[in-house]
């Protein structure tokens, strides 16, 4: 076999996602509540949740209320996605409380991407107006139904910002009003590095 | 069974070391007389180490690791035709689309690069060579093979006139045929009538190839013979994106019957046209174990399964998954496979538990390129009604988008793993 430098890498993400999925599934096979009613989740989520591209987000470990306020919001198109909105009603059709509740149990893997240095390090410093609610380790707050940030996908990461800044992610969420006048003050190019810095933080 | 047996076994089947059964192991006959390797607890055993096979095999080991799992697959690689389109626009290696098999056994997946031959469900049996393995649940995903014999010139001439409609090989022969092609050439692409494996995937094709003509060698042309009366996938969405590309010439209801690649011409029903390069989508049906095996239809071309359990209509203990299947209201896509992998592996899991199945519903995310930068996507969702997969809900991408492209990347790379890893 070639070992060209993305069949390296591919190789080693491969590894990766191997001994990270096969540490959880150690723990416990695929008969936990809700896991088999998750195998349609994994395709683009990843096994147990934990994407291990950019652009698709790690559900691994994320707290279960808000999965299942994502799941409401999705299904009723106040989230949009072509991608999820069909997927959440089947989540809803196969119970939400036991899907919410196996990927809260998953423990969540940090992306294996690495953002450039330069971008992440810009992202810290303009990171500090995102403390005030995401935590300064950007771990959240399940209380109030703010999610962790600290090693999420990067790609996600800056997708949803811009969504934000648009109105385009819940329109009319009042829970989300002042979270969008803060992105709208973000030039663009700043959410790369927002999304490098926080998918670096271990 | 004897020693050597399962010695010969272990070496044709371990850490991708191993011999090619029949090449000749020293003091050894040319093929495996007698049980492959002797079962010792629970057995399923996969034919097919595709989207639906590969899925399957990983799933029943995550599932019980008390059961053994042996997949039986030919190729030494496994090759993504999802992307694959992009190598024949040069965007994208077949390296890139290329994995092999060690993540499966690493989680405890025996693998034999073999064909299977016969299936015999009575003695739950499968034959490989002059040697056999029992299982106690056969999951059968055996892709498409192509009918060759419904194109007249075809058959004899499978090294001239390319299909490509199995990642591997062709479509890096197909891309050079491309890249080769002088400007001011005419590719001809040809879809055959539905069903054949990944609806949209011949009108992804159409928007690469356009693309690639249209960046590299501008005065060249692109004919359509579709056999269809319309673009059957995401049609609306692959018009759009085709006003980018006037050198589409697109000709719905126009069914190939015949081609010479010595006059380079390709026949339908009611034109002869002259091509540079030809790219011949053939005819499909389930792959031949399948029909050998007696698990088609009436049809003779797919696979009739129970909605839950994906076990055969006609031969008990035997699961059929992916594109060979017929009768679910699915597409024949990748992502389909892949949920169904899991599925049946839960059933097959299930069974040998003496458990009753969960009734689990597939999804299906389909991811087309419209341009070297933009994708487009469907989405369905199904449930379980009646003990029938029914679709919830299909949506598509309001418009061509990168944001589209950068998560059908993601997509791919969180199934490969999904699958292999």
């Amino acid at each position: 076999m070639r070992l060209t430098p993305h069949r390296l890498a591919l190789a080693a993400g491969l590894l990766l996602v191997a001994l990270s999925g096969g540490a959880a599934e150690a723990a416990g096979p695929l008969d936990e509540r809700g896991a088999l009613k998750s195998v349609t989740c994994t395709a683009c989520h990843g096994p147990a949740g934990n994407s291990r591209s950019s652009a698709m987000p790690i559900i691994a470990g994320l707290d279960a209320a808000y999965f299942k306020k994502q799941i409401g919001d999705y299904a009723m198109g106040k989230r949009l996605s072509a991608e999820m909105e069909p997927y959440a009603k089947q989540v809803l059709n196969l119970g939400v409380d036991d899907v919410a509740a196996y990927f809260a149990s998953r423990r969540r893997e940090p992306t294996p991407i690495q953002p450039p240095a330069a971008a992440a390090a810009r992202g810290r410093s303009a990171a500090a107006q995102c403390a005030v609610c995401h935590g300064p380790q950007g771990q959240g707050d399940a209380a109030k139904l703010i999610p962790s940030l600290a090693g999420q996908a990067p790609g996600y990461l800056r997708e949803q910002m811009l969504l934000f800044k648009q109105d385009r992610r819940s329109p009319g969420d009042p829970a989300l009003t002042a979270l969008k006048s803060l992105m709208k003050t973000i030039p663009d190019e700043t959410f790369a590095d927002l999304a490098a810095y926080y998918s670096s933080v271990r | 069974m004897s020693a050597v047996t399962r010695r010969r076994f272990l070496r044709t089947s371990g850490l991708g070391l191993g011999v090619l059964a029949g090449s000749g192991l020293a003091g050894c006959a040319a093929s495996t007389k007698g049980d492959f390797a002797p079962k010792r607890g629970s057995r399923v055993v996969v034919i097919g180490g595709g989207w639906g096979g590969a899925t399957a095999a990983k799933y029943v080991r995550l599932l019980d690791p008390a059961v053994e799992v042996v997949l039986i697959e030919p190729n030494r690689e496994f090759i993504s035709c999802p992307l694959s389109n992009l190598v024949l626009a040069g965007l994208r290696s077949i390296d890139s689309l290329t994995m092999g098999y060690g993540g499966l056994r690493k989680h405890g997946v025996r693998i034999i690069h073999e064909t299977a031959t016969a299936i015999e469900p009575d003695t739950k049996r499968v034959r490989l060579g002059e040697g056999y393995l029992q299982y106690d649940r056969l999951i059968v995903s055996p892709g498409v093979d192509f009918q060759w014999e419904l194109v007249e010139g075809l058959a004899q001439n499978q090294d001239k006139v390319l299909h490509a409609w199995k990642a591997g090989p062709q479509t890096v022969a197909l891309a050079q045929q491309l890249a080769a092609m002088p400007d001011g050439g005419v590719f001809v692409l040809s879809i055959p009538l539905a069903a054949y494996r990944c609806p949209p995937g011949p009108y992804e094709r159409t928007s690469m190839v356009a693309w690639y003509l249209k960046t590299k060698k501008p005065r060249s042309k692109l004919i359509v013979l579709d056999a269809n009366q319309n673009i059957i996938s995401k049609a609306a969405l692959f018009r759009a994106a085709w006003q980018a590309y006037p050198n589409i010439d697109y000709r719905p209801a126009s069914r190939v019957t015949g081609v010479d690649p010595g006059s380079r011409e390709i026949r339908t029903e009611f034109d002869k046209i002259r091509y540079d390069v030809v790219n011949l989508i053939p005819p499909q049906r389930a792959g031949s174990i399948a029909v050998q095996a007696d698990l088609v239809g009436g049809d003779k071309r797919w696979c009739e399964v129970n909605h839950v359990t994906y076990e055969s209509v006609k031969q008990l203990g035997v699961h059929v998954i992916g594109d060979a299947t017929i009768g679910l209201p699915v597409p024949k896509s990748g992502n389909v496979a892949n949920a169904m992998g899991k599925i049946a592996a839960a059933a097959a899991v299930s069974l040998i538990n003496g458990k009753q199945p969960e009734p689990l519903a597939p999804g299906n995310t389909c991811y087309s390129w419209v341009s070297d930068r933009e994708a487009i996507a469907v989405v369905n969702a199904y449930r379980i009604e009646n003990g029938k997969v029914v679709q919830i809900e299909q949506k598509l991408t309001p418009v061509q988008s990168p944001l589209v492209a950068e998560r059908a990347v993601g997509w791919s790379q969180s199934i490969w793993a999904d699958m292999l890893a």
